[in-house]
């Protein structure tokens, strides 16, 4: 044992032990039963989705989420099949029906472990793209959000958009003009801002390119209230009810509509990190901005948007199994926990384990998810822990 | 305050413009076009289409499109696509109708919520906190549509009443007061639908608030005094843990519209959600924007309601 060893060893003796942020978040969370238990039930949903996707998937599929047996229709859960009626290869895998069939005759169980994977992906792709929109936009008002925006920036975007309008409107000619305007623009800028930097050329004429508009931090925040006054489902619907349906559509339009959340959490964040020593110092040291905002800010700020995601990842479920119930979903043959209640819904009191055992799955799934996020929550904010 | 009240009219008023446009490329530039709403109807020739492009203005260049349809929307020109009537109208209809089940179910919320999350912060740590935390994340959790079906055979068997639509089909000759009660019946049930999700939430806020007031020193000097615990916390820490929920006055005004699209399409409610769905179906573009317009305009009035009560009740806050 060295010297220092030792000094450190009697300079700690009267202090507490070393513990991680890890081992005393998790000192926390594992306290908490409801959220160990939705913990627990977390993953066994993404084991059972998982599972579900590569039991349904392919030509043949072991659970065949879409065959239909005429002959087998609404039969109870546990209920065996008809050894007369249904072919030998159209037989459910466990001799019965776990779940009952519906009223075409389709195992319910075999529909409701595709629906799992449905579920699971759209949660977690949505959610990925709102944390990703998030970080990127809060990032850049946090961090860059005393930088006011030159009158350049707000042209070339403003042109550019009018471009995208214009192609998405199938005005194809006006919109390569503006391309080009907005090209021309940008190279203008770009060309001009060597110029007067490298040379220190002044051309008056150009200048009003430069005139200061309004920081970057309030062009993002104004976006974000903006787009918090939209009534998220309807919007959500409206967009889905124009698009061509598919599952795709679906996960995007929701993470384009939930990003704001975390924009707020990752900007408050990034302004009190900011003016943190570590920040200094590392700018001090010369690291470049994209590895200060990678490597050192965002780990920093991670928690409150691990939280939020939990809790997003539940409300995506619910909104996905929603627009399913409306009939908006994924498409027809697909199945999904929400359309498997929408098309129970019409025999609820002859056979009521089409719309319970769907409800009943979307509850506990979501249920764990939230439990799950707050239990997070409380483990990773320190100024609730005394409470 | 008359300053801030200008000032943020004006910035309101901008934000106003911008959701306008975005609201309205969304809708117009979706791939498809309402005049293709039903392209197999044989009856719908060239010309029809053509006539029907030129009538709803579907044929001018997008910022045309725009600019009238803002201006028959303030001039009160509006037309629906679908059959025609003047949309302030249809949606007036429609907006007293929703307006019932907002008042019932804010009535609902805010009388439950205040007395449960009250009585959990105060036995923190009891049976009751830790069951009433745990029914209302079951609340947040539980799809409405499932829960709506659950209650509507839970509520026709048990009681035998009818509770889809606005009233019993024939009712109308009836005597006032089974009309009345009628009307009830089909109230409750949509409108406690639509106050779970605010119940959980609310109390659960209400809680946090109490807790965080309970533990300052001016409610231990209270309780010192020998107070009684009745006066300690619904005289001092009520009144103080009130502060924020004053505000959220103007917070709920925007839970007119959204949210209500799946209750009212389930209980066949006659109301605003209901009506944007269907013109969602319909691709009645003048009804969906102008839904979308009256939502923002809630939700900006709304948060200025809030911050001029803030205001008034905490007159530390200057803006």
């Amino acid at each position: 044992m060295s010297v220092k060893d030792r000094d450190i060893k009697e300079l700690s003796e009267g202090l507490a032990g070393e513990v991680s942020r890890f081992s005393e978040a998790w000192g926390i969370f594992s306290k908490n039963k409801l959220a160990l238990s939705g913990l627990a039930i977390f993953i066994a949903f993404f084991m059972i989705a998982v599972s579900g996707f590569f039991l349904t998937a392919g030509e043949e599929p072991l659970l065949d989420p879409a065959k239909v047996r005429l002959s087998e229709k609404l039969l109870r859960p546990f209920t065996s099949f008809d050894v007369e009626m249904v072919r030998p290869e159209d037989r459910p895998v466990f001799g019965i029906y776990l779940f009952g069939t519906d009223d075409l005759g389709r195992d319910i169980f075999a529909r409701m472990m595709q629906g799992a994977w449905v579920s699971l992906t759209v949660g977690f792709v949505a959610v990925g793209i709102s944390i990703a929109i998030g970080i990127i936009m809060g990032g850049i008002a946090g961090y860059y959000g005393m930088y006011r925006m030159k009158f350049m920036h707000l042209l070339c975007m403003f042109i550019f958009l009018a471009s995208g309008i214009m192609y998405a409107s199938a005005e194809n000619g006006g919109a390569f003009i503006m391309f080009m305007a907005g090209t021309v623009c940008l190279l203008l800028s770009v060309g001009y801002y060597f110029f007067y930097t490298r040379r220190g050329a002044d051309i008056p004429v150009f200048r009003f390119m430069f005139f200061e508009t309004i920081t970057a931090d309030s062009f993002i925040m104004r976006f974000v209230d903006i787009m918090l006054c939209f009534p998220t489902f309807f919007l959500i619907l409206t967009v889905i009810a124009l698009l061509p349906a598919n599952i795709y559509n679906i996960m995007i339009v929701i993470g384009l509509t939930s990003w704001m959340g975390t924009t707020r959490f990752i900007r408050a964040e990034f302004l009190s990190l900011r003016e943190q020593d570590f920040v200094a110092a590392a700018r001090v040291m010369g690291i470049s901005d994209f590895s200060i905002i990678f490597r050192h800010m965002i780990p920093n700020a991670i928690a409150p948007v691990l939280v939020s995601a939990t809790i997003g990842i539940a409300g995506a479920i619910l909104t996905e199994a929603g627009l399913s119930f409306l009939g908006f979903g994924v498409p027809p043959p697909h199945a999904t926990w929400g359309n498997v209640l929408s098309d129970g819904k019409r025999f609820i009191f002859d056979a009521p384990w089409l719309t319970f055992i769907p409800g009943i799955s979307i509850l506990v799934v979501v249920l764990s998810f939230n439990l799950f996020g707050e239990g997070l929550r409380e483990a990773l904010n320190p100024k609730l822990r005394k409470r | 305050m008359f300053s801030f009240a200008v000032r943020s009219f004006f910035q309101k008023l901008i934000t106003l413009f911008f959701i306008s446009v975005i609201s309205f490329l969304v809708v117009y530039l979706a791939p498809g076009e309402p005049s293709q709403i039903d392209p197999m109807n044989p009856k719908f020739t060239v010309e029809d289409l053509e006539r029907f492009r030129q009538e709803f203005n579907l044929d001018k260049p997008l910022h045309m499109q725009y600019y009238l349809y803002y201006k028959n929307l303030f001039t009160g020109q509006l037309k629906s696509w679908k059959d025609n009537q003047p949309v302030l109208g249809k949606i007036v209809e429609r907006f007293i109708n929703s307006l019932w089940l907002f008042i019932v179910g804010t009535v609902i919320t805010w009388c439950l919520s205040f007395p449960v999350g009250i009585q959990a912060a105060i036995n923190r740590g009891s049976v009751f906190d830790r069951s009433t935390t745990f029914f209302a994340y079951v609340l947040i959790s539980i799809p409405s549509f499932f829960f709506a079906y659950m209650l509507i055979i839970f509520v026709v068997k048990n009681f035998n009443v009818p509770v889809i639509g606005m009233q019993t089909f024939g009712m109308s000759g009836a005597g006032a007061f089974s009309q009345v009660m009628d009307r009830m019946w089909h109230l409750v049930l949509p409108s406690v639908l639509g106050a779970l999700g605010g119940i959980a939430l609310l109390s659960r806020y209400v809680r946090a608030q109490m807790l965080e007031v309970i533990h300052q020193d001016y409610i231990r000097t209270a309780k010192a005094k020998g107070l009684s615990s009745d006066k300690v916390y619904y005289k001092h820490a009520f009144r103080n843990a009130l502060l924020p929920f004053v505000t959220m006055f103007g917070l709920i005004l925007p839970g007119l519209i959204g949210g209500s699209v799946i209750i009212e399409s389930i209980f066949a409610w006659p109301g605003m959600g209901r009506m944007g769905y269907e013109a969602i179906l319909a691709r009645d573009y003048p009804i969906i924007l102008t839904i979308n317009f009256i939502a923002a305009v809630l939700v900006l009035a709304g948060t200025f309601i809030s911050d001029v009560l803030y205001m008034v009740v905490d007159p530390r806050i200057r803006l």
